[in-house]
């Protein structure tokens, strides 16, 4: 790597004075005026302006770029009104006053006519956004930012810019990076020792992208002229293979895990509730369902009272949405199946009669819409970290959420007298019945347990999937497939179950698709059954 | 025409020549509208705002005096999403109720189950979604646009030099027809454009999925093949939107890189999300919230007053096209009616040809004697921060329906 950095010290200055003496008419300061004439000019205007100022970008003076910027984001924001006298910066969008986007002179604006951007349109505008963030950015986090938004449409933006970005620029690491990318710009330079290294450099940040740039290059003269540059490619190629095979595996992985915690989430409290009372409660679902309004409660009564505070309301929520739930738990079942433990079928009947009631409820209080969460940066977006994987929050949020709710269940079973005495019941409740435990006060203890599960399920859901009052049917299927594949009653068996269920469908799912990788496990599932009606771990118990 | 003029100008003479005793007995008369839309199930959150808005159009057409000197009452149902349930409450409102017309249905797998029903019944069913077309009833009017008038602008627009020139296409729908169908048409279409089959790809998700992280990484490595930009073409109905919008988000594609064109991607379904990383993503529809023009200020003003007036359980700032499908739906039956001078379904049906009414899009809707199909204005819209669309094209005018689409 150290010989072609150095190579690079002096044929990259000898091509920046190549490009300057090339085009001398850039070198000119931005014509504002018809700068701004663009912007607001039809579509083909607009990326006219936004593509010559990219073009431009490694020779303006700051102030040029500077002014470009305001320019850009004000459209970008739609705070640019374009009027017949010029283009108008305002405040916000359609305020009554801006300033001259030239002149700065204050002006009335009547009526705003912003321009809506097509997606041509905006994307030129991004990547000229992205240049001048990364020449004029105000601190390495901004230019950064800028870096990775040129990084993207690399093809389009000049070897001058990244130049003159590595030039200026004082961070050491992103100094490298913008040096890095610089050097894997130039894959069709008639060079070939930079066209190795560009190969290198390209093949130094692996991606699905990176790896069609480079096959795309096989069908090059030079791969069957050039040995030592069929060498170099053949070697990227491999390098950026073998990464991007690696980021998918992980990928698959994470999914895998996202969604077996997602599944077991949902599935916890069903384990406990059926494996102790032998009631199957269908309104589990409805019971995430109201952790997920609790949480949105949490997050409302946050706005109100502390809104500097607003980002934790998700943790917040926590203890909330378990003690909410749980108390609807144990109403339900004092009021309806502690009359009915003799009855399954019946018990089985009121839960759904209890699911409806409370999908009805929230519709007629609440409505149907989807509510709107605030969504922290802890759980948006996230962050490539290998190849094309890509890690994202709000998942990653569900696994710990899981593994947290995995340890702490299991801590309560083992744990704790309760824990003993719902064990001792599980086991054999007519034997504890007579040892003098309390077996209804287990019960209902057991149920709001369960319940609670729940109300955890729906916080960990908010930052994944809608809320609104029909949420809790779609996952009713699934957690009860994972309780019975899992073994009736077993916390163990229901991870288990999850992580099997979760990583099957993952990997049936691109395959033969969405629909098929359903069947497929749930006849998978019938199959195992047939083997092993008890599931995967059996609790053992007398008979 | 002259008849029917004639016949109404002596309907009103009678009316104007009747004792007064009479005229209050005559209004107590009423004719009975039926809605088919589910206020609970998958598509509660859509569909329940259409009940209203009927009954909004209706008061509107009571408070000028009715149709035909009758004022009209609309009765609501709830099928509950449950597809069969469309039938049965269909046939219950034509044969007991003996209902003048049916509005309903937003998925085609329960216009298809209502479509034997309102045959055999000699019924009208107005359904007020765009669709996959293909279908061409005398008892259905198809009040949106079939593919030829949204869909393929839409597309054209994504594959032309003012979208981002799309060449591969991953199209993504629910399992049921109105995607298979509509993918099978494009599909056809793409291959008259000389488009390989190598350049597309169809994934069907079912009905209520929502973990879409496979389907994104999917997309992310069939975009970041060769062969010239890709777009996804979403067809996945209900809270499957929102969801696959979020994870998409998440994994960092812009419109920018992937747009989406969603196809029953309406302003409801953007509600509760956080747009600014998904702004750009297209939509194409008859109508748009963002319509310029006064008769789309007057249709929202009056849809937020009639929201706080009866207490309506739904957003009173958020409009979508099924609603103004559905208003028009009322409208052009009334006008038909008070053509025909009767509520009689043939008669009815005799008068739609050269109907026309000014709507909220700012378009003039048209009839034909043709089909039951309308000529209506389409709008492509672009996601922007505020959970909204703006206008991004609209076509010069209104296109004449094509109801059988060439490619499939």
């Amino acid at each position: 790597m150290a010989e072609p950095r150095r190579f690079y010290l002096w044929v990259l200055p000898a091509l920046w004075c190549l490009v300057h003496s090339a085009t001398p008419a850039s070198a000119a300061p931005l014509d504002r005026a018809a700068f701004a004439a663009d912007l607001c000019g039809d579509g083909a205007a607009q990326v006219r302006g936004a593509e010559g100022l990219v073009q431009a970008g490694g020779d303006l003076p700051a102030d040029d770029l500077a002014f470009a910027g305001r320019l850009l984001g004000a459209l970008a924001e739609r705070r640019l009104s374009c009027r017949a006298e010029g283009a108008v910066l305002l405040d916000r969008p359609s305020a009554s006053e801006g300033r001259d986007a030239v002149s700065g002179a204050p002006r009335p604006v009547a009526e705003a006519r912003a321009p809506v951007l097509g997606l041509r349109q905006r994307a030129a505008l991004e990547t000229a956004r992205g240049t001048v963030a990364l020449l004029t950015g105000a601190d390495p986090a901004a230019r950064g930012a800028g870096l990775s938004v040129v990084e993207r449409r690399i093809a389009t933006v000049p070897a001058a810019v990244l130049d003159r970005a590595r030039d200026a620029e004082t961070d050491p690491a992103l100094k490298g990076t913008i040096a890095g990318l610089a050097q894997a710009a130039a894959l069709s330079s008639p060079d070939p020792a930079r066209r190795r290294a560009a190969i290198a450099a390209v093949a130094a940040s692996p991606s699905g992208t990176a790896q069609a740039r480079l096959a795309a290059l096989k069908s090059d003269p030079a791969y069957t002229a050039d040995p030592a540059f069929r060498a170099a490619l053949d070697a990227g190629l491999a390098q950026v293979s073998r990464a991007v095979a690696i980021g998918d595996g992980l990928a698959v992985v994470y999914n895998g895990l996202s969604f077996a915690s997602i599944l077991f989430m949902a599935a916890a409290g069903l384990a406990i509730i059926f494996g102790l009372m032998g009631v199957i409660n269908l309104a589990q679902g409805e019971f995430i369902m109201l952790g997920a309004y609790a949480t949105y409660g949490v997050q409302e009564a946050f706005r109100r009272l502390a809104p500097g505070l607003l980002d934790l309301y998700l943790f917040a929520a926590i203890p909330v949405a378990f003690g909410a739930v749980a108390l609807a738990g144990i109403v339900v079942e004092a009021l309806i199946l502690r009359h009915l433990y003799r009855r399954p079928l019946m018990s089985l009947l009121a839960t759904w009669a209890v699911s409806l009631f409370l999908v009805n409820l929230v519709r007629v209080t609440v409505g149907t819409q989807n509510l709107q969460f605030v969504m922290p940066a802890y759980v948006s977006g996230g962050v490539p970290l290998y190849a094309d994987f890509v890690m994202t929050w709000n998942r990653l949020f569900a696994i710990g959420f899981a593994a947290a709710t995995l340890v702490l269940t299991l801590l309560i079973l083992r744990r704790t007298p309760l824990g003993l005495d719902i064990r001792a019941v599980t086991q054999n409740r007519d034997m504890a019945a007579c040892l003098g435990l309390p077996t209804r006060r287990v019960d209902r203890l057991a149920f709001g347990l369960g319940s609670g599960l729940a109300g955890l399920a729906g916080v960990a859901l908010c930052p994944i999937y809608s809320v609104n009052p029909g949420m809790g049917s779609g996952l009713i299927v699934d957690s009860f497939m994972v309780v019975v594949l899992g073994g009736v009653g077993s916390l163990v068996g229901t991870l288990v179950a999850a992580l099997g269920v979760g990583g099957a469908n993952v990997l049936i799912e691109p395959i033969s698709g969405a629909v098929a990788a359903k069947v497929i496990v749930l006849v998978g599932i019938i199959l195992f059954l047939q083997r092993r009606p008890e599931g995967l771990f059996a609790v053992r118990r007398r008979r | 025409m002259t008849h029917l003029t004639r016949r109404g100008v002596l309907g009103t003479a009678a009316l104007l020549a009747a004792p007064a005793i009479i005229r209050p007995a005559f209004a107590a008369d009423t004719v009975k509208l039926g809605c088919l839309f589910s206020s609970s199930g998958t598509m509660a959150n859509l569909e329940g705002r259409l009940n209203h808005v009927v009954r909004m159009a209706a008061d509107a057409i009571n408070g000028r005096g009715g149709v035909n000197g009758r004022q009209i009452e609309v009765l609501t149902s709830d099928p509950a999403s449950d597809w069969p349930l469309y039938a049965q409450v269909g046939r219950q409102m034509l044969q007991q109720e003996k209902v003048a017309a049916l509005f309903g249905c937003w998925t085609s797998v329960s216009r298809k189950s209502v479509l034997p029903v309102v045959e055999q019944n000699d019924g009208l069913l107005f359904y007020p979604l765009h669709f996959e077309g293909d279908e061409n009833s005398k008892a259905v009017v198809y009040v949106n646009s079939p593919p030829a008038s949204s869909v393929l602008p839409a597309v054209d627009y994504l594959m032309g030099p003012d979208g981002v020139g799309a060449k591969r296409f991953f199209m993504i729908g629910s399992d049921y027809v109105w995607p298979r169908t509509i993918n099978k048409q494009l599909k056809g279409y793409w291959t008259s454009k000389g488009i390989p089959e190598t350049a597309w790809r169809e994934e069907y998700v079912p009905f209520g999925f929502s973990n879409f992280q496979t389907l994104v990484n999917q997309v992310r490595s069939f975009a970041s093949q060769p062969g010239g930009q890709a777009i996804v073409v979403l067809t996945v109905v209900g809270s499957s939107i929102p969801d696959f919008l979020r994870e998409f988000a998440n994994q960092g594609i812009s419109a920018t890189d992937v747009p989406i064109l969603g196809l029953d991607m309406v302003e409801a379904d953007l509600e509760g999300l956080d747009t600014a990383k998904l702004v750009g993503h297209l939509n194409c529809w008859a109508y748009l919230q963002a319509a310029k023009g006064e008769r789309n200020q007057t249709f929202l003003a009056d849809w937020a007053a009639y929201v706080k007036a009866k207490n309506v359980p739904f957003s009173a700032d958020t409009v979508i096209d099924p609603m103004v499908s559905a208003y028009d739906s009322v409208h052009l039956w009334a006008l038909a009616a008070a053509k025909a001078g009767s509520f009689a379904v043939p008669e009815v049906r005799k008068a739609f040809a050269g109907l026309s009414f000014d709507d909220p899009s700012g378009y003039t809707l048209t009839m034909t004697g043709e089909n039951n199909y309308v000529s209506r204005g389409v709008f492509i819209g672009s996601v922007n921060e505020k959970r909204g669309f703006d206008v991004l094209w609209q076509s010069p005018n209104a296109p004449k329906p094509v109801p059988f689409s060439p490619y499939g």
